[in-house]
């Protein structure tokens, strides 16, 4: 079945010009100077935007919101929904494919939909314009996708792990921790993976939850957008963006694709 | 007895972060719909009127046909594209396949907001690699002002962006076949059209069920990456149902603005529903 195929590597060649060139386009541009400055014409290769952004404190600053938000969301998800997905995986109950079926929903929900009341009920508590506000909105999808992969990676491990660990006197907590964590650690990775890229791309919760303050990279990237744009610097920071993501991809490379078995 | 403490125990932090973020915002909604706000302490109950107003709007009506046509094209390239690419990729080398499969996820990683600026970039004829291109063998690109070519750039730029999703659930549900099966089928000197028909296609409709729902709300549902494309244009070509309800929600129009809600709401459910319901009637009988 595996050998020499030109046909493949030929459809594999497409797809990554496909995928790749609005990228290169991407990374090209972060590397050139495209407003005219002094002593450096337009379209010159330069450093300048990568330079401008480490000048910049609200750049600086957003890289930073985003990264506190995103870190607390995947935490928030992996905390709340560990439990949830060993409930949902070992016990019976009335009601528990419809639970998880409404959980689906709610992450089919658009968040356009939801976006007004949750800024007033957000104001109302206190939390606009901090890290935590949008660590919290964002579970709105996340906890669904956190529960949904960890269930599945744990209705595959037996359930004798779980019975021999009680009689050997382990509490719950401490069967997690020692027993259910290491062994579905592969799918705790798959699921802080999808947790993190869909809070860091994510933008309307974003957006509406940072009136004043705590601004993050996707809302500094728009504000870049003025009556004489740097595009070289925008495309920088978007090169910037996209780095804790490949990083991401890096890591779970190998586990990714095992991460959605449905079972409906 | 204790069972069921436990049971609530492992629950409640899921259902209480659930309950904030998405139970309590969701029944504001609904309450809001049913009301003529000039300001939050200004709320009057008008009943239906609301519903009766957009429903029987022209302005409503289109964008929803716009939106549903959206998905239809969106779900017609990507899921058999998926599962083509899909169906090279575990032919792969195991190595050259996690290469396709990072490949392929690099654009899930790109903040939204981003999506289009760098599509944007890319299809400008004076600076863009396939503006470019464009320009030289003569074609007249211009997604501003003809429409085929609006929803021509958002399509491929959705194609782009979502593709690697659909490749990777399909590749997940196809490297799980058992190789024996193969054996069995290229003894039985089955051919490649019968291979897929009968071994593969039905791994691959379980696993495809979600990325189908999944890949149709969030096409129905675009916003962002639409919105930043053509605002909508021209003319109102690209005005989908969320374009429409980001403009009401800009205006400040409270009230209907959470009709509008309910309403792309109450179509997602009941997609979702009817899609469950074909589904687990199918895999009983």
């Amino acid at each position: 079945m595996r050998g020499f195929h030109p046909a493949r590597l030929l459809v594999l060649l497409a797809l990554s010009l496909f995928i790749l060139l609005p990228l290169v386009q991407t990374v090209v541009l972060s590397f050139l100077n495209t407003l005219p400055r002094d002593g450096l014409a337009e379209g010159t290769p330069s450093l300048i935007n990568y330079r401008n952004i480490f000048a910049s404190d609200d750049l600086r600053a957003s890289l930073v919101n985003s990264g506190v938000y995103v870190l607390l969301n995947v935490a928030l998800c992996l905390g709340a929904g560990l439990p949830a997905a060993y409930a949902f995986s070992r016990y019976r109950f009335t009601g528990d494919r419809h639970l998880l079926l409404a959980l689906l929903v709610f992450r089919m929900t658009p968040p356009v939909v939801l976006s007004l009341p949750i800024f007033i009920l957000f104001a109302q508590v206190g939390l606009v314009n901090s890290p935590v506000g949008i660590a919290l909105v964002h579970c709105l999808f996340n906890l669904p996708i956190a529960i949904w992969i960890l269930e599945s990676f744990i209705s595959a491990v037996p359930r004798e792990l779980d019975e021999t660990a009680f009689i050997d006197g382990h509490s719950l907590p401490s069967f997690f921790l020692r027993h259910l964590i290491p062994a579905i650690a592969p799918g705790i990775g798959v699921a802080a993976f999808f947790c993190f890229i869909f809070s860091w791309v994510e933008v309307v919760f974003a957006r509406i939850l940072t009136v004043t303050g705590g601004k993050p990279i996707t809302m500094a990237i728009n504000a870049l957008f003025t009556f004489q744009t740097d595009i070289g610097l925008v495309m920088a920071m978007t090169v910037i963006s996209l780095i804790p993501g490949v990083a991401m991809i890096w890591f779970v490379r190998n586990h990714v694709a095992k991460g959605f078995t449905i079972r409906a | 007895m204790r069972q069921a403490i436990t049971l609530g125990a492992l629950l409640l932090p899921a259902l209480g972060v659930m309950g904030f973020v998405a139970v309590l915002p969701l029944l504001a909604v609904f309450n809001y719909s049913f009301h003529d706000i000039f300001s939050l302490d200004q709320a009057f109950w008008i009943g239906l009127d609301w519903y009766q107003e957009i429903v029987t709007s022209d302005r409503f009506l289109s964008s929803l046909v716009r939106s549903l046509l959206f998905s239809g094209v969106i779900l017609a390239i990507q899921i058999p594209l998926g599962i083509a690419f899909a169906l090279v990729l575990v032919r792969l080398h195991p190595v050259l396949r996690t290469l396709g499969l990072m490949l392929v996820a690099l654009p899930l990683v790109v903040p939204w907001n981003m999506i289009p600026m760098i599509w944007l970039a890319l299809v400008n004829p004076d600076t863009g690699l396939a503006g470019r291109a464009m320009a030289g063998m003569g074609w007249a690109f211009d997604y501003k002002f003809t429409a085929l070519h609006t929803w021509a750039l958002i399509v491929v730029m959705d194609t782009w962006h979502w593709i690697g999703l659909v490749v990777i659930l399909a590749c997940a549900s196809l490297s799980a076949i058992p190789a024996p099966l193969y054996r069995a089928a290229a003894i039985d000197g089955a051919s490649r059209l019968a291979v897929f028909r009968h071994i593969e296609l039905p791994r691959l409709a379980g696993g495809l069920a979600i990325v189908l729902l999944l890949r149709f709300v969030d096409s129905f549902m675009i916003y962002t990456e639409a919105f930043a494309i053509n605002a909508g244009g021209p003319n109102g070509a690209t005005t989908f149902l969320s374009l429409d309800l980001g403009e009401d929600i800009k205006a400040y129009s409270y009230g209907s603005s959470a009709a509008r809600a309910m309403l792309s709401f109450l179509v997602v459910v009941t997609v979702v529903w009817a899609f469950v319901k074909i589904t687990t009637r199918r895999s009983e009988g």
